[in-house]
């Protein structure tokens, strides 16, 4: 692209997003919002104007991916804001899976290594952020989520180190003994993790006064917490798909890869198969203990029962069906999750069962083991597999 | 007369080798399945199950024990040969995580269709033999008429999987195949065959166990039975080696002791944390399990 192209792009998004400003001052009526719209507003401009500029994925592809990450975010932020208190509880949820999805799907997809021990790791980071608050209730959020990373990351390299010499179907059973042996391990420390009964958190999160006062104007318009939780959700969720691109393009990425396609052919070229095999396995457990973290903060609590083997079973269905390898596929899953709850209860009313009876509360897990066993025989990409396949079949159609 | 027979250390070994001979049940049928197919089946605690409650629930149309048990067994050879044909056929020579997956998915459907059916609630089945302690001098001794019951069966088993193994011809086609199989093929075995053969055995193995297991008057037939003890069925086999079958049976009577140990001098929270800790010990020190010979990596 020649340097006319270039500034005219500029001119162009600098244009947009004074129209913009201008535009959302006026049409605003209360105190900051206006402000907080064009803010908004603004940041959506400049972020999709810097992903469209011709060249860049190829020549900067870290910064385009910021782009994206930055765009996305910001647009779900805006969408939080008109969304019911419902919707910012399940969105929240989903999200907060959807980082747990994309861990299990980076071990799996780019090192070919699976694991039945998620909804464990699920459960370290969950407990680890309601011990901490327990103890020093006025820590910052963003402190207490990367304790509990780091809890997470402890946990999984401590289980990971046999791992690095185990093949595909030996981790795979140590991970479910260790999702089965998760209760037991809650209840031998039970005057930290609160017993059958779990933790409450002594507080609520509840937005800081300069969030708040973007809005008060008289009205309450942060209708209600749920909103500042779903936004802390979302940012949290951006910067661990923005990491995660990255990692999958790095070197590290490429060392997985190569070592899910043939080992033997990694370790010729020089690649440290347990090294790569524990951060793999590392990266896995810190992104399944971050979304049991954000998990505690959403529901202000945590409860054992939770962390049970059937979520490792349930988050192995999403990853596949959404499609294993790839990111596009973690937020499908997570979407999938977000909405499964209510899907099956329509279901249940559309075909008059009885909600109560054996058969109703049952039909989750046999459509997700349904939905597992008919996705690995015939499509065992998932559906972000399948689409990009016929999207790139199509073009290379097209390009004769 | 005897405190010997009635002490603690006697009544732990006596009580954990009955454990113990379930979980080395449940392991041979995990390595029957790993040495003829090379998959690690988790549905191996669920197909028995479904077989059990299949066979035993015809308990309740006033038939009597043992012939329900001979339906049952009848129903896991039906559900290992199904489940061979139809899901895991076309499994063969994918990803390894490919059957993992198709396994766990299985899994589910069957307890969730188990409990559709039959419900969750726990379902007696009627012992014909009694699980109260023997009595010596006025203090029990852990062994009772069921627990013999246990363990003379899992015996005949045990003896009847590897009398199969070593002195038939189908034994010897069922080795080959694992062994060899496109040699086998061209010597005229079966090899299809063999691996359906395999699963059966090795259902059909799962399903005495879990009727052993559910007989129990203290445990009953539940569409999760057989979950907590596939854990400590699998650590077993993967302590003993997944191809060794007499490994699976050691480690299972092993581990089955030690936990019992665990269990009473520590507390139960404690037994399948100290299982854990042996499985990722002894993967350690032997990836491939202590009675597995050492075999060339696969390139």
């Amino acid at each position: 692209m020649s340097m006319g192209g270039l500034r005219r792009q500029f001119g162009l998004t600098l244009l947009l997003v004074v129209v913009t400003v201008v535009l959302s001052m006026l049409l605003a009526t209360r105190g900051h919002s206006g402000l907080v719209l064009a803010a908004t507003a603004s940041i959506f401009i400049v972020s999709v104007s810097v992903l469209r500029t011709p060249g860049l994925r190829e020549r900067h592809p870290v910064v385009s991916r910021a782009a994206l990450t930055v765009s996305v975010i910001d647009a779900s932020l805006v969408a939080t804001y008109f969304f019911s208190a419902t919707t910012n509880f399940d969105l929240a949820t989903g999200a907060a899976m959807s980082i747990v999805l994309l861990g299990l799907s980076f071990l799996t997809g780019a090192s070919g290594q699976i694991s039945l021990g998620n909804s464990a790791f699920m459960g370290v980071g969950a407990f680890a952020m309601a011990i901490w608050a327990n103890h020093h209730a006025t820590t910052p959020i963003v402190i207490s989520l990367f304790i509990a990373i780091v809890s997470g990351a402890l946990v999984g390299l401590l289980l990971g180190l046999p791992a690095t010499r185990l093949r595909g179907p030996y981790l795979a059973g140590m991970t479910l003994a260790f999702a089965v042996a998760f209760g037991a391990i809650l209840s031998s420390f039970n005057s930290w993790t609160g017993g059958d009964g779990g933790l409450q958190l002594p507080t609520a999160a509840t937005p800081p006064h300069w969030v708040t006062g973007l809005f008060s104007s008289g009205t309450s318009l942060l209708t209600s917490n749920t909103m500042w939780l779903a936004d802390i959700t979302i940012l949290a969720t951006g910067v661990a798909f923005f990491f995660m691109a990255n990692l999958f393009a790095s070197r590290t990425g490429r060392a997985m890869r190569l070592i899910r396609d043939n080992d033997v052919a990694a370790e010729l070229v020089g690649v440290s198969l347990p090294r790569t095999r524990v951060i793999a396995f590392v990266v896995s457990s810190s992104y399944a203990a971050l979304g049991g973290a954000l998990w505690t903060l959403i529901n202000n609590s945590v409860s054992p029962s939770t962390y049970s083997f059937a979520l490792s079973i349930t988050i192995l269905s999403l990853v596949v069906i959404g499609g294993i390898g790839t990111i596009p596929g973690a937020l499908i899953g997570g979407v999938i999750y977000a909405y499964s709850t209510s899907v099956i209860s329509w279901i249940t009313n559309q075909t008059g069962l009885n909600p109560q009876g054996n058969f109703a509360s049952q039909l989750n897990g046999i459509i997700f083991g349904v939905l597992l066993i008919l996705t690995m025989l015939f499509a065992p990409m998932g559906i972000s597999g399948a689409v990009l396949h016929r999207w790139r079949q199509r073009r290379a159609n097209s390009q004769g | 007369m005897d405190p010997f027979l009635t002490s603690r250390i006697v009544s732990d070994v006596l009580s954990g080798l009955t454990n113990g001979v379930i979980y080395g049940l449940v392991a041979l049928s995990l390595v029957l399945v790993w040495r003829s197919t090379g998959i690690l089946n988790f549905a191996q605690g669920a197909m028995p199950m479904f077989a059990t409650y299949l066979g035993m629930g015809l308990l309740s149309y006033h038939l009597s024990y043992w012939p329900c048990v001979a339906i049952a067994i009848v129903a896991g050879f039906a559900i290992g040969g199904l489940t061979e044909r139809v899901l895991v056929r076309g499994l063969y020579g994918k990803p390894e995580i490919n059957p993992i997956v198709v396994m766990v998915g299985f899994l589910i459907v069957l307890e969730g269709v188990a409990a559709a059916i039959w419900s969750t609630l726990p379902r007696g089945l009627p012992s014909p033999f009694s699980s109260i302690d023997w009595q010596l001098g006025g203090k029990p001794i852990a062994m009772s008429d069921f627990t013999v019951y246990e363990i003379v069966t899992a015996l005949i088993v045990m003896t009847a999987v590897a009398m199969l193994f070593r002195f038939t011809k189908l034994g010897l086609q069922l080795r080959a195949s694992a062994l060899a199989p496109e040699v086998s093929r061209l010597l005229g075995v079966r090899v299809g065959r063999m691996l359906t053969i395999g699963w059966m055995l090795s259902t059909a193995v799962g399903t005495i166990t879990t009727i052993l297991v559910a007989s129990n008057f203290f445990t009953g037939l539940t569409p999760q039975v057989m979950d907590g003890i596939f854990a400590f069925g699998f650590i077993a086999a993967a302590v003993g080696g997944l191809d060794s079958p007499v490994g699976a049976i050691v480690a299972g009577v092993g581990i089955g002791i030690i936990l019992q140990f665990v269990g009473d001098y520590l507390n139960s929270n404690a037994i399948i944390l100290v299982a854990l800790a042996i499985l990722i010990v002894s993967l350690m020190v032997r990836p491939n399990g202590l009675f597995s010979k050492s075999t060339a990596r696969r390139v």
